[in-house]
């Protein structure tokens, strides 16, 4: 048995220890906020933080993660309220909406990292995440609109 | 109630029979093409099983405690239609925005399916909103008059002096007013369906509810994680299934060495399936690893699916100087040949596209629970049409449609890549479920996506026209040497539209022009690779042809590029604002040192679009970027600004990945490519910055889903030649071509 932090909850799993995060995230705790896209971290749609840092939970195994705390959409905020999510539905970001919870966990550890960041820091930092939609500049515009209210 | 343990969407909760029959007593309003159709009472007392035989689809139901149910009839990808429709019918209804609740329709019921498609239930061609427009507004405004009717009744006025507000209905002589709900609990006994004509309808300057900016429904639950995509679906008892399939169309497995994968914990079999290995275990990451360890020898791979891309793009570039090769006229108007013939000059082009790839995020996936008896199932899929997905489910197990419990859940993203006749990854899990008595999801990987994907097809185009001595048009030549998509992906419309194909030509009547002389062809091509429908169909490469050409013949003609298309616009006052708008957001005139800018002006069926790009070039890497792009769009009436205003944005972006960087290249019959590392989306920091002016109109709706795309790559290629005096004319403009170009 491994066992893990997600969300601030000590939990158990019987999975291989070589098994990605995103696995056992998704399809033993049921936390399927979290996507899988690509498998090999080019997409960013598995993203969760470790320990703060947004990480593919896709190349992730969890043997790597004792007394590490990982935390997901899910552990964002408790009520979909976090900043970033407000921002998300104000200025109507998502269309599939499918890489969001990634684009999202990406964006939060930016802001905790920069408070004011500029556009060209945003796409930057943002890079990793695909979105095959093309909301790139709405998520720009919140990421600013959430870094005013912060 | 569904029995998967993930949250159902709040937006899009699943329409099902037992739900609606717990409700209190409710009116019930049946809608077709032209309207309402039945109206009928449910009530509590109606048994399961009588609703089971009138199957007849509550499209609209207005519950006692005032919630408005309205049932959506398209699936969601992104796009906004599971808000834009039911605004649609609650604006003529006079609902209560707050009070309507939205149902995904999840059965192949066609008595409301997309009349631009024969009734077939299909979300494709930017065509939700104008489909469904006309009898939408029909149907609301019919189910609020039998609202009136039924108040005006209960109080003893005449129908004529009672009005609506939202939710309400209205008698302002005695103050008297009556929620919706409450309508619905009288005992009405007319249910008779009225008339109404177009003309009994909102004038624009009345709507609540269309153009103002509501938000979309399903934003709330993808900004939370909380939204159930198929791949996300949990049910008990649930088995995992990966599928190697077979690497070329049309092999078999000859051999299949399992024991590695067998031997791989949690694993429980590998089943032969008919286009491919599966392997199913009792865990995701155990069904993957399973499928890594397969040895499979495929035979059979032969003839025109064997092929090499690059061979495939020089056959269909020589196709197009073949007098004999297989042809059907697409679009033709005046003489061509002798406008040409008369011309002082004739310029001459040919331009090529290679294979392109969807790349929605969420691969392909899929939850199957056959019946004990293998004659019935319910699954659970991201699927653009009930209709085919039904109709694979039926096929596969060999059932009817009455024992299919469909789930079309909203889509991880899908251009057109869920649509075809045939669904193999629905199939497939069919087929492992049936053999293992148990429900299974079937998950493919990026790479199993990528290898498999059913591609928008390579295609070599030429193009042919005279100018005058003045430099006029004077005739205009399109030919389009490409497979037919249609054909492949959905062999009933082909001998519907056979030899037709709109999925392969599209762009290429260069209608908004309205040439007096000219002539669009398909030289019908031999197919070496699955084909799908792909965001922007054939404008995405037929309006990179006809707009990168049109600046072609500026130059020669000594035209500036936006005079030119001016001129030929005159009998287009709508588009030839769009340019002139266009021109002026990007300071068309104002020199730049380091950028240039190219101009297009194309769109998607009848929606217009003006585009200008900005580029810059690193030399050396010849790596293009696009700095502004700026664009003027004409869809007629706008539903949702703001989110036309997101979907043209998307559109542009599709475009600008598409034009820069995607391509799939095939040999010996085999994708090359594998995952996002060796075909490239645009990311976030080399998205431009967009400028979007979307024209006021009160013309009809035509579509905004994909007019942003189309117009994109030729706005490039002209702002590369503006750059450089070069010309891009093989899609995409990867930096090898770009360098090629420049040497």
């Amino acid at each position: 048995m491994i066992r893990l932090n997600v969300n601030n909850e000590e939990i158990e799993t019987d999975a291989e220890p070589d098994t990605a995060l995103l696995w056992v995230l998704r399809e033993h705790l049921g936390l399927t906020g979290t996507k899988f896209g690509c498998g090999a971290g080019m997409c960013g749609a598995c993203t969760v933080h470790i320990d703060g840092t947004p990480s593919f939970s896709c190349l992730t195994s969890i043997d790597s993660l004792e007394g590490a705390k990982v935390t997901t959409i899910e552990g964002l905020s408790p009520d979909g309220g976090h900043p970033l999510q407000r921002a998300w539905v104000a200025e109507q970001v998502p269309q599939c909406g499918y890489c969001q919870s990634g684009q999202i966990m990406r964006a939060a550890a930016l802001l905790a990292e920069n408070d004011s960041p500029e556009r060209a820091e945003i796409l930057d930092y943002m890079s990793p995440n695909l979105c095959r939609c093309g909301t790139y500049n709405r998520i720009v515009k919140a990421v600013q609109r959430a870094a005013r209210e912060v | 109630m569904q029995n998967h343990s993930a949250t159902p969407s709040e937006a899009l909760a699943p329409l099902t029979r037992r739900r609606f029959l717990q409700s209190a007593s409710a009116l019930t309003f049946a809608i077709g093409s032209a309207g309402l159709v039945t109206v009928s009472r449910a009530g509590a007392n109606e048994t399961t099983q009588e609703a089971a035989e009138t199957e007849i689809t509550a499209w609209v139901r207005i519950g006692t405690d005032d919630r408005v149910h309205l049932v959506f009839p398209s699936t969601e990808m992104g796009q906004g239609s599971s808000t834009a429709l039911p605004l649609i019918l609650a604006e003529e209804l006079d609902a209560d925005w707050d009070k309507v609740e939205i149902d995904q329709l999840d059965r192949d019921d066609r008595s409301f399916g997309n009349p631009i498609f024969g009734n077939i239930l299909y979300t494709a061609g930017s065509t939700a909103v104008y489909g469904y427009f006309d009898s939408l507004r029909i149907a609301g405004a019919q189910a609020r008059r039998i609202l009136m009717r039924a108040a005006a009744k209960s109080w003893d006025v005449p129908m004529t002096e009672v009005t609506t507000e939202p939710g309400v209905v209205l008698h302002e002589a005695s103050d008297r007013r009556m929620t919706f709900g409450e309508i619905a609990a009288l005992p009405i006994d007319d249910l008779s369906v009225p008339e109404v004509t177009e003309t009994d309808l909102k004038p624009a300057s009345s709507f609540r509810l269309i153009g103002s900016d509501l938000p979309r429904r399903d934003i709330p639950a993808k900004s939370t994680g909380r939204e159930t995509y198929a791949i996300d679906v949990q049910v008990p008892d649930m088995l995992f299934a990966a599928v190697l399939r077979a690497p070329v169309e049309g092999v078999s497995a000859a051999g299949v060495e399992d024991s590695e994968s067998l031997a791989v914990p949690g694993v429980l079999r590998v089943l032969t399936l008919p286009e491919g290995i599966a392997v199913v275990a009792e865990r995701l990451e155990a069904a993957l690893a399973g499928k890594d360890r397969l040895q499979v020898d495929w035979t059979g791979a032969t003839g025109v699916l064997a092929s090499d891309s690059e061979m495939t793009l020089s056959d269909y570039s020589a196709a197009l100087k073949n007098p004999t090769a297989e042809r059907a006229v697409w679009s033709e108007a005046g003489d061509t040949d002798a406008a040409i013939a008369a011309a002082d000059r004739v310029v001459e082009a040919e331009y090529l596209s290679d294979y392109a790839y969807h790349a929605q995020i969420e691969p392909m996936a899929a939850v199957a629970s056959v019946d004990p008896d293998g004659l019935g199932a319910e699954v659970w899929v991201g699927t653009q049409t009930q209709s085919w997905t039904t109709r694979t489910i039926t096929e596969t197990l060999g059932t009817t449609a009455d024992r299919v419990r469909l789930h079309a859940l909203t889509m991880g993203g899908s251009f057109g890549r869920r649509t075809a006749l045939q669904q193999e990854y629905v199939s497939d899990a069919l087929l492992i479920s049936k053999e293992m008595g148990r429900p299974v999801k079937l998950v493919w990987t990026r790479e199993d996506d990528v290898k498999n994907g059913r591609l928008r097809p390579a295609a070599a185009q030429r193009l042919r026209a005279g100018l005058t001595a003045d430099g006029a048009l004077s005739g205009w030549e399109h030919r389009v040497a490409t497979p037919s998509v249609i054909a492949y992906f959905n062999a009933l419309r082909w001998e519907q539209v056979r030899p037709k194909d709109i999925i392969s030509m599209r762009g290429s009547e260069s209608k908004f022009y309205g040439f007096p002389d000219m002539r669009a062809e398909h030289i019908l091509t031999e197919r070496h690779a699955p084909l799908a429908p792909w965001r922007g169909i054939g404008a995405s490469y037929t309006s990179f042809a006809a707009e990168a050409f049109m600046d072609e013949l500026a130059l020669e003609a000594r035209s500036d590029p936006i005079d030119f298309r001016l001129a030929l616009l005159a009998s287009n006052p709508r588009g030839q604002k769009l340019l002139k708008r266009v021109a002026e957001m990007a300071d068309w005139n104002s020199p730049r040192e380091e950028t240039a800018l190219g101009v297009s002006f194309a769109g998607y069926g009848d929606s217009m679009a003006a585009g200008i790009a900005e580029i810059a070039l690193d030399r050396e890497s010849g790596v293009i970027t696009v700095q502004h792009f700026w664009t003027a769009v004409d869809a007629g009436l706008i539903v949702s600004p703001d989110n036309a205003l997101a979907q043209i944005e998307g559109g542009i972006v599709f475009g600008l990945s598409s034009s820069l960087k995607e391509r799939v290249t095939i040999s010996g019959g085999e994708v090359e490519q594998s995952n996002y590392y060796d075909y490239e989306i645009l990311r976030a920091n080399e998205v431009p910055e967009i400028e979007i002016h979307l024209e006021e109109s009160e013309a009809r709706p035509t579509g905004i889903g994909e007019v942003g795309t189309p117009m994109v790559a030729a706005a490039v290629a002209n702002a590369f030649h503006a750059l450089t005096g070069r010309r891009l004319r093989h899609l995409p403009f990867i930096p090898d071509r770009v360098q090629t170009a420049l040497a």
